[in-house]
């Protein structure tokens, strides 16, 4: 693709039995002046495998994510969804975030609306972000719920292999995990809603470099996703 | 529930300890004031639950101030076992001069006997009907003066919806998607909002479920 214009590397997770659409471009004005110039989708099984790519038309508003990786990678249960535009920054004086839409088939819970998890990485001479943004933080409530949760974790680096500390936090301890990923490759890590007796409180998630990184919640009792969303750097 | 925290206060040299004093105002769907809660947050990693009551229906925002916070509070809804979240973003409520107040007023006025508004803020935003979920929109005035929002949706097979929306100073209202007259069939219908305003505003995006407006809700704030 072009590099003489601005460069956008998103990731999101994909999971059978969701309707999971993406807006390629989220304020999207009825004319169509503000579309992407570019936009490629690669799929990833959790070993970092390509499972497929398609170029999509950057004019399309909305991407049905579960056709698209059924097209390109047939039956798989999760993969790692790359989304790799590029576009004009006289259109986009800011980072053109793509939003997405998830629910699962026949659910009674509501959809999930999310940010697209903008990663950039991969690409770089082409990176925009000046500023450490490898440590990340999430906080839950600090009461117990009838939920589990857990932790989406992708490498987006071509060459590079990435070790990732992820540190819990349940009162005063402190419980660290750590995972390698390989280039592509991608991993949940659950993070229990207690240890002896007191609540999650927070997590925090710091690597070597950017990681494509979702802090998921699903009811203990249908498994339905009730939390999707990323986590903050604050390191700005 | 709101989870205040400052954690983004860790890293902030010269600005990382605490107390932090944190100040809740909470305004019903007309504007009206309707919860102050003032929090202290003993550290940078100290958070605090708050738990915004509303009375009747409508919907409704709630500001946070505090020294050197700026975004990321949590928002939470639950319906006891589960809950939902998203965060606040960095926002600012627009103060308009007396004079400024009655020239938007008189020429909104005029503007809106035709069915228009003073489209001097824009904002686009899909919405989703599908079987069993859609999404609403809560439309927010982040302003001191009334804002009037005009509304038009358009579609594959969907011709021009518009509603003006009326907003008090720090009103809001819901938008519900159900109401624009788009049929809910088994395919998702995707269909596009042009949000058209005389004063600041913003938007947050609530999910339903099967139950509509009365089961678990989801929300997230779009920029």
């Amino acid at each position: 693709m072009s590099s003489d214009r601005a460069a956008l590397l998103s990731a999101t997770f994909w999971e059978a039995g969701y309707q999971h659409l993406i807006e390629t471009v989220h304020q999207r004005d009825a004319l169509a002046h503000r579309h992407l110039d570019a936009l490629q989708v690669a799929v990833y099984d959790p070993e970092g495998t390509t499972l497929g790519e398609k170029t999509i038309d950057p004019r399309k508003e909305v991407l049905d994510l579960s056709a698209l990786v059924e097209e390109i990678a047939g039956a798989v249960p999760r993969a790692m969804v790359t989304l790799d535009a590029r576009y004009d920054e006289r259109v986009f004086p800011y980072r053109p975030h793509h939003y997405a839409l998830l629910h699962r088939h026949g659910s009674e819970t509501p959809p999930l609306y999310y940010a697209v998890n903008a990663v950039l990485g991969g690409v770089p001479d082409r990176i925009g972000a000046t500023n450490i943004n490898n440590f990340e933080t999430y906080m839950f409530r600090r009461r117990s719920f009838a939920a589990r949760y857990s932790l989406l974790l992708g490498n987006l680096a071509r060459f590079a292999a990435a070790e990732a500390q992820v540190a819990t936090y349940y009162g005063g301890q402190r419980v660290l995990v750590e995972a390698m990923l390989a280039p592509k490759s991608h991993c949940e890590i659950d993070l229990p809603s207690e240890r002896t007796g007191l609540p999650l409180e927070r997590v925090e998630v710091k690597a070597l470099f950017r990681l494509a990184s979702y802090v998921v919640g699903r009811r203990a009792d249908t498994g339905d996703l009730v939390l999707f969303d990323h986590l903050f750097t604050y390191i700005k | 529930m709101i989870v205040l925290n400052n954690i983004e206060s860790r890293f902030k040299t010269g600005f990382n300890k605490g107390p932090f004093g944190t100040s809740v105002v909470q305004y019903d769907a007309r504007g009206d004031v309707v919860g102050r809660h003032d929090v202290e947050l003993g550290d940078s990693t100290a958070t605090a639950e708050v738990r915004l009551d509303a009375e009747g229906g409508g919907g409704g925002f709630a500001t946070v101030a505090g020294a050197r916070i700026f975004s990321d509070q949590y928002v939470t809804l639950s319906d006891g076992n589960a809950y939902t979240a998203t965060h606040g973003r960095h926002e600012f409520i627009e103060r308009y001069p007396r004079i400024v107040r009655v020239l938007l007023g008189l020429t909104g006025a005029l503007a809106a006997a035709a069915g228009r508004t003073l489209p001097l803020f824009v904002k686009d935003q899909y919405l989703y009907l599908g079987a069993g979920f859609r999404s609403h929109l809560l439309v927010m005035n982040l302003s001191n003066v009334t804002n009037r929002i005009r509304v038009v949706v358009t579609g594959e097979n969907v011709a021009g919806i518009e509603r003006i929306v009326k907003l008090r100073p720090m009103g809001s209202s819901l938008l519900d998607v159900s109401q624009l007259g788009l049929a809910s069939a088994e395919a998702t219908t995707v269909v596009r909002a042009r949000l058209e305003a005389n004063a600041w505003f913003n938007l947050y995006v609530v999910g339903a479920g099967r139950e509509d407006l009365a089961g678990l809700l989801s929300f997230m704030h779009v920029k």
